[in-house]
C-alpha cells in the first residue's frame, strides 16, 4: 500500500476536483482579517481616489490571481475610484488587459476617464523606482498607444507619491515584496497585496509589521473577497474543489503514515523474535 | 588592457554603488533627478537585455539543431513557436486586440500560451498529492511536528476543514501569523544582512566573480 500506483492518486485528485465543480456544495467562507484589511481600506476611500493596481502574474497563476483581480476591480469601480493598472510581467500583459477591459465594460467605465491600463515596460524593479520619480517618463503612452499626459484618470497624479492606495497582485518576483522595497518604502503610499497560496506564508512578516495593510492569499483569499463584495464568482465556486482536494491529500497522508507505522512495528517485532 | 577589463569596471561599480547608496538618503532635487535618469537608463538597458536574451536563446538552440543533439526536435518546436509569435506580433503591432476583435497575436496568447501555462500549473496539484503520499511520513519528531502543522493549516484554509474541525481555522491563522511570520522574519533579516555584506564586497572590489573569468 505504501507503493500504491500513482495513477490511483491522480484519479482521486481528479475526481475531488471535478465532482465539486459539477455539484457545488457552497460551504460558508469565513473572512480573515488580512483580506478584510484590503477591503476595508478600499471601502474607506472617497470617490475618485486613485487606486494603482499592478497585475504581476502570468497565465500560470490565472486560477488564483484572476479572480482576485476581478473582485478588486469590481469593488474599485463600484466605489467610483480612478483605477490605474499595469504589469511587471511581460507574459501577463495580454491577460491583464483582458481583465481590466472586461470588468470596466461590465461596470460601464470609460477608458482614460475612469481607468487606464499602462501595459508593461522593461526594467523590472527599475520601473517601480521610475514610477516613483515620474509616471509620465515611465509610461509616456498607455497600452493602447494614447499619450498618458492629459488623461482625466491621471489628473493630479505625477508619480507614485500621488497614489491613494496601491495593490500588487504578484505571483513571484517582481511582485508584492518588490513593490514594498522599491516603492512604498521610498515613496510612502498605502499598500496592500495579493498573491498565490504558496507565496502567502512568505508575506506574513510584511503583513504583521504593517508594511502592507492587507493580504489576499490564493483562491481562498479571492473567495473571501468575492463574498465581501457580494459578487460570488469563480473563486467561491472553486473553494469546494479545493476543500475536497485538501481533505483527500490529508486522508492520503494519514493512510500512508498508518501503513508506515504498522510496517515499522512489524519489522521491529520481527527483529526482536529473530534475536 | 587590464585597466579596461578589470580596473575600470571595478571603478564604475565602486563609484555608482557608493553614489546611489548615498542618494537614497539625500532628498535634494538634483539627487532625485540623478535617480530618475539612472532608472530610465536601467529601463533602456533592460530592453536591450531582452534582445540579448532572445538572441542567446536562438543561438543556443540553433547549435543544438545543427549538431542534432538529443532532443533537438524540441529546439525546432521552440524556433517555430518563437518565430511564429514574433511574426504575428509584429504583424499585429504588438496588440492582442484591435477594436475589441482579437488579432492573430491575441489568438496565440489566449488559445496557446494561456492554456499551456495553466495546464503546467494545474498538473502540479497531482504531483504534489502523489509526492505528499510518498514522502510525508512522521519518521522523526521534527517530521511529525511538520506533518501536524501542515495538516492543521491545510484544514484551516478550506471551508470543509473549518466545517469538520471548527478550531482548525483559528489554529491555522495562529500558525501563519505567529510561528510562520517570526521564522520568516528571522530568515529575511539574515538574508538582508547577507545582501548588505555582499553589496559592500562588490562595491569595494572584494567580490569580483561578476566580472567573469576571462584572460587578463
Amino acid at each position: 500500500m505504501l507503493k500504491i500506483d500513482r495513477r490511483i492518486i491522480f484519479l482521486v485528485i481528479g475526481l475531488c476536483t471535478l465532482l465539486p465543480l459539477l455539484y457545488p456544495v457552497g460551504l460558508p467562507i469565513k473572512i480573515s482579517s488580512e483580506v478584510r484589511g484590503v477591503y476595508n481600506h478600499i471601502e474607506s476611500l472617497p470617490e475618485r481616489s486613485v487606486l494603482f493596481m499592478s497585475l504581476d502574474f502570468d497565465p500560470a497563476s490565472k486560477p488564483e490571481l484572476h479572480p482576485q483581480a476581478i473582485a478588486l476591480l469590481r469593488h474599485a469601480f463600484r466605489k467610483n475610484l480612478r483605477v490605474v493598472t499595469m504589469t511587471l510581467w511581460v507574459s501577463g500583459t495580454g491577460l491583464a488587459d483582458q481583465i481590466v477591459t472586461q470588468v470596466a465594460k461590465e461596470m460601464g467605465k470609460e477608458n482614460g476617464k475612469d481607468y487606464v491600463f499602462l501595459g508593461w515596460s522593461p526594467g523590472n524593479t527599475a520601473v517601480i523606482i521610475n514610477l516613483g520619480q515620474n509616471l509620465y517618463n515611465t509610461f509616456p503612452s498607455d497600452y493602447g498607444g494614447k499619450p498618458t499626459k492629459g488623461l482625466p484618470v491621471l489628473d493630479g497624479v505625477q508619480s507614485l507619491k500621488d497614489v491613494t492606495y496601491m495593490v500588487s497582485l504578484g505571483a513571484g518576483n517582481p511582485g508584492v515584496e518588490a513593490w514594498y522595497v522599491f516603492g512604498k518604502d521610498k515613496y510612502k503610499f498605502e499598500m496592500g497585496g495579493g498573491c498565490t497560496g504558496v507565496m502567502a506564508p512568505g508575506l506574513y512578516p510584511l503583513l504583521r509589521s504593517g508594511q502592507i495593510n492587507g493580504l489576499i492569499g490564493g483562491l481562498r483569499g479571492a473567495a473571501e473577497y468575492e463574498s465581501l463584495i457580494d459578487q460570488k464568482g469563480k473563486a467561491v465556486a472553486g473553494m469546494d474543489a479545493q476543500s475536497a482536494t485538501h481533505v483527500a491529500i490529508i486522508v492520503l497522508v494519514i493512510i500512508c503514515n498508518l501503513f508506515y507505522f504498522s510496517m515499522r512495528r512489524a519489522a521491529q517485532q520481527h527483529s526482536q523474535v529473530g534475536s | 588592457m587590464i585597466f579596461l577589463r578589470r580596473q575600470l569596471p571595478l571603478l564604475i561599480t565602486m563609484i555608482t554603488g557608493l553614489l546611489f547608496a548615498g542618494q537614497y538618503y539625500v532628498p535634494h532635487p538634483a539627487s532625485e533627478q540623478l535617480l530618475t535618469s539612472a532608472t530610465k537608463w536601467l529601463q533602456i538597458v533592460g530592453g536591450f537585455a531582452l534582445v540579448l536574451g532572445v538572441t542567446s536563446l536562438f543561438h543556443q538552440h540553433a547549435a543544438k539543431i545543427r549538431r542534432k543533439e538529443e532532443g533537438w526536435g524540441y529546439s525546432l518546436v521552440l524556433y517555430a513557436g518563437m518565430l511564429g509569435t514574433i511574426a504575428v506580433g509584429l504583424w499585429a503591432n504588438g496588440k492582442e486586440s484591435l477594436e475589441g476583435a482579437a488579432t492573430a497575436f491575441g489568438w496565440v496568447y489566449s488559445y496557446m500560451l494561456v492554456p499551456l501555462q495553466g495546464t503546467m500549473f494545474a498538473i502540479l496539484a497531482f504531483f504534489i498529492a502523489s509526492a505528499a503520499y510518498r514522502s510525508f511520513r512522521a519518521r522523526s519528531r521534527e517530521a511529525a511536528v511538520l506533518l501536524i502543522a501542515a495538516v492543521i493549516v491545510m484544514m484551516g484554509r478550506v471551508p470543509l476543514g473549518e466545517y469538520l474541525i471548527p478550531l482548525s481555522g483559528d489554529v491555522s491563522q495562529w500558525i501563519l501569523n505567529v510561528l510562520n511570520a517570526s521564522v520568516r522574519r528571522a530568515i529575511l533579516i539574515g538574508v538582508s544582512l547577507g545582501a548588505v555584506a555582499l553589496s559592500f564586497k562588490i562595491i569595494f572590489g572584494v567580490e569580483r566573480s561578476y566580472l567573469g573569468g576571462g584572460k587578463e
